[in-house]
């Protein structure tokens, strides 16, 4: 019985099935890009080889997708170094902080310790500039597109290229 | 939406939607952590330009838990820092922070937790499921909360429902559902070594070590030993309510392939003790007695689920479990063992409806040993259940959706019970939501209802006779049931502030009541016989309120606040001669309010207060009291953790909730408890 269960799900589905790349393959590749489309405040690195810190807080949808993408990679002299933070303390480590959509709960009380503090900050809710985050994902079916909140980045003293300004959305100033 | 503290109320979808039980959501997290980890990547997407990740198609395995922000049904979710903060070290410790459930500990290691009303220690209305596996005892109609210990560091969350969930998880969904879900093998890497010990002899420890296997898997394996003393209390009887409890368990995830998901736990647990009981004891003549009696139990289970999740986020989800336990109480024992399968199929169909459809089957096999005060009948009973269900949810327009669906079971005692519900969510923005709810759900009857036969009390009628009150099951039995409507309203007020805000009407009928029978003279015995038996011939209103918010004052502090109003009345047929019925109501405060508090000082400190106010039960005259427990925790570099906490500093001790089946109860103290964790 369970087998036809199977089947008749399997038949279902296969129509939706076509190569692509998984959510979080492609979210891990702009996260790596960024590091090439920003600029952190001057003394953010102590010596030009100092590694680029792309942090996890809390649950880590990447898998080890993101230390196997970064790993070897550099951009500058820097290379990477990937963390997975159970909340924002040590976060002065890190360059890119990226929230993912199951700390939901927290985002906000994240985002506040580390606001102005010169961290990228990205994440995946809907409301993530909102709640005062500098770059969101968000699924256009099976695209992804990223958005950008120009003033918390300014607050932050990071300088976004025009590049990457120019396929991203920019986030509206909420009234 | 909602923020840290105490869950915020944001609704989880897996609730009222698309899940059988709160695992299928944790699995649904594992699956967005899982897919990714093992997939090789097919070429390299550092190589990628931002045009070209723009233009790339993906398969979207995540959940989007915002979306849960928008659940019809008055949810409340215990976060990890939640637990931590709390300083509890017992689940129904820690329920007691959620708005709408009643958590009074009867003695120290006897709890009677519920759902809006109906307090018990065999609390009969409320399904509390751990991954997805039932513990609501067959036979005893309740949860046995001494028996379901666990490490509460390897918890992932609680989702506490209010209110009927029978549409998607079944007969005794019927005030609400508390699942509790622990974190997959993946998050818990790395050993853990935790001591903890109190006042009133309490200890606890925990041995627990974690790492993958291979390329695919990750496991946990545990110790745990705890000791929790007896009461102090010198003004009741002899307090006998320690417990010691000695379990161990694993769990172990497995990444088949970025789309299958394979879960293997178990567990075995052993906890020995006793409680004071006040019953007859069967001599010439026979007496009412005061007295310790051991208790305890030992228990076991295996749970293997597998999911397998569509590239168009589709899943379909295959548990299976056994669990086997024994139980020791009254002098008398039961051993039950339950096999257990669920089948379900998640859906979209044309971007308008999110369908979820399940099958289940259970059966359970149960023995009792009974004595003279305390049998069943039969003593060997077998039982099968089984099921299906099935839910859409439908997208209105943008703003407006609505679910529908209904659960059909099929059990021994009653036979096919349909449990249907409604709920329509209307979210104009990302701010504020609001929902309402119609449902209807059941109480199944069990072993007790049909089987039970104990001698209850003792009365001296002089002259050396004396009359015994036998309570009696009723093989006719029928289902409780209750028709429920609720509303709620959830808002993120501001940047700071978010809230949550149910109401709830309640029409109960037919619930059991002990109908007196005629006394007769049982000349063998040469006692008066007055029997009571089981009947169906109460029924209830209850209404009431739950409020909750979050509010984060500033960067370091948070506070969380929040009531429940609850107000029931009961009524008999007119042909019930059952009064002591009129006591439930009296069995759960109508008001109650909490209040947590949560400071961070500095880097490496932390400041938490739980403060708490239940009112007075009118069964049992229980004056209401104010409990205020305080935690102080540190954080010493990457890899230990201390804390203390202080319970109910503000009276030496309090009652919480009366005598309740023979059990005597004991009044809670003021304690300290200090932990260290050290992490390697």
């Amino acid at each position: 019985m369970l087998s036809l269960f199977l089947l008749l799900g399997t038949a279902l589905q296969l129509s939706a099935q076509a190569p692509a790349f998984d959510e979080y393959q492609v979210k891990a590749a702009f996260l790596y890009n960024f590091a090439k489309f920003v600029e952190w405040p001057p003394g953010t690195f102590a010596n030009s080889t100092d590694p680029i810190g792309i942090c996890i807080v809390g649950q880590n949808p990447f898998g080890s997708v993101l230390e196997n993408m970064v790993q070897g990679k550099k951009v500058g002299d820097h290379t990477f170094a990937v963390r997975r933070l159970p909340d924002t303390e040590q976060a002065s480590q890190c360059q890119i902080l990226f929230i993912g959509a199951a700390e939901w709960k927290r985002t906000r009380v994240l985002l506040d310790a580390v606001k102005s503090t010169g961290v990228l900050t990205v994440g995946e809710s809907d409301d993530f500039t909102v709640l005062g985050g500098i770059i969101s994902f968000r699924l256009d079916g099976p695209r992804v597109r990223i958005k950008v909140d120009l003033q918390t980045a300014e607050h932050a003293r990071l300088r976004i290229s025009s590049k990457l300004l120019s396929l991203a959305e920019i986030a509206k100033k909420q009234p | 939406m909602s923020e840290s503290l105490a869950g915020g109320g944001a609704g989880r979808r897996s609730v009222t939607l698309r899940v059988r039980v709160g695992v299928t959501l944790a699995l649904s997290l594992e699956l967005t952590m899982g897919s990714a980890a093992q997939t090789p990547p097919p070429r390299d997407l550092t190589q990628f330009t931002l045009e070209d990740l723009m233009n790339v198609q993906v398969i979207s395995v995540s959940k989007k838990e915002q979306k849960l922000a928008k659940t019809g049904a008055a949810i409340f979710v215990i976060t990890q820092e939640d637990i931590r903060r709390s300083g509890a070290t017992s689940i129904p410790d820690l329920l007691r922070m959620v708005p709408g459930v009643d958590v009074a500990r009867v003695d120290h290691s006897t709890w009677a937790v519920s759902i809006r009303g109906f307090n018990d220690v065999y609390a009969n209305k409320v399904l509390v499921l751990i991954d997805g596996r039932s513990v609501y005892h067959p036979v005893f109609s309740g949860v046995i909360w001494y028996a379901q210990e666990m490490p509460l560091e390897n918890i992932e969350r609680i989702e506490v429902i209010r209110g009927p969930g029978g549409t998607v998880w079944g007969a005794n969904a019927m005030n609400g559902v508390i699942n509790i879900i622990t974190k997959s093998a993946k998050d818990t890497p790395g050993g853990l070594i935790r001591a903890g010990g109190g006042s009133n002899s309490q200890a606890d420890g925990l041995a627990q070590y974690g790492h993958n296997i291979g390329q695919t898997g990750n496991y946990r394996v545990y110790g745990r030993y705890a000791n929790l003393g007896k009461s102090d209390t010198a003004i009741f009887a002899p307090p006998g309510d320690s417990k010691r409890t000695w379990e161990g368990g694993f769990r172990s995830d497995w990444s088949l392939t970025p789309r299958d998901l394979l879960t293997v736990q178990g567990e075995v647990r052993l906890v020995n003790g006793g409680q004071t009981i006040t019953g007859v004891v069967l001599q010439v003549p026979p007496v009412t007695a005061t007295f310790v009696q051991a208790e305890g139990d030992d228990d076991g289970n295996l749970l293997a689920r597998w999911t397998h999740t569509y590239s168009n986020g589709s899943d379909i989800s295959l548990q299976a479990y056994y669990d086997q336990s024994h139980v020791f109480a009254f002098g008398a024992n039961n051993w039950a063992s339950i096999g257990n399968i669920d089948f379900q199929h998640h859906l979209r169909i044309a971007g308008r409806n999110d369908l979820v459809w399940g099958l289940s089957y259970r059966a359970g096999a149960n023995r009792f040993s009974g004595n003279s005060l305390v049998t069943l009948h039969p003593l060997e009973r077998t039982d099968s259940l089984y099921g299906a269900f099935v839910q859409d949810e439908i997208t209105l327009t943008q703003t407006l959706s609505l679910t529908l669906g209904s659960k059909f079971e099929h059990n021994d005692y009653t036979g096919f019970e349909i449990e249907p519900s409604a709920q329509l969510v209307w979210a104009p923005n990302g701010r504020h939501t609001v929902w309402a709810s119609a449902a209807k759900a059941i109480r199944q009857p069990s072993n007790i209802d049909s089987g039970l036969e104990t001698i209850s009390a003792v009365q001296p009628l002089g002259q050396g006779l004396y009359g015994l009150v036998t309570v009696s099951g009723n093989p006719n039995t029928k289902v409780e049931q209750l028709r429920d409507y609720e509303t709620g309203y959830r808002a993120q007020i501001s940047r700071r502030i978010s809230l949550d805000v149910t109401g709830f009407l309640s029409f109960y009928k037919n619930l059991q009541t002990s109908e007196p029978q005629a006394p007769y003279f049982n000349p063998t015995g040469g006692y008066l016989a007055i029997p009571l038996i089981f009947d169906y011939k109460a029924h209830a209103v209850s209404y009431g309120a739950e409020a909750f918010a979050n509010w984060n004052v500033t960067d370091r502090w948070k506070i969380g606040p929040g009531l429940s109003m609850l107000n029931m009345s009961l009524t008999r047929d007119a042909s019930s001669g059952d009064s002591t019925i009129e006591q439930t109501p009296g069995r759960a405060p109508r008001r109650s309010y909490q209040g947590r508090s949560f400071i961070n000082l500095g880097r490496s400190f932390e400041w938490d207060q739980t403060l708490g106010y239940t009112g007075p039960l009118a069964a049992g005259n229980i004056p209401g009291y104010v409990r205020l427990d305080t935690r102080f925790g540190w954080r010493w570099g990457e890899f230990c953790d201390f804390s203390v906490t202080g319970q109910n500093l503000l009276a030496p001790r309090h009652a919480e909730f009366p005598d309740i089946h023979f059990v005597d109860h004991m009044q809670d103290q003021r304690s300290v408890f200090g932990k260290i964790t050290w992490r390697f």
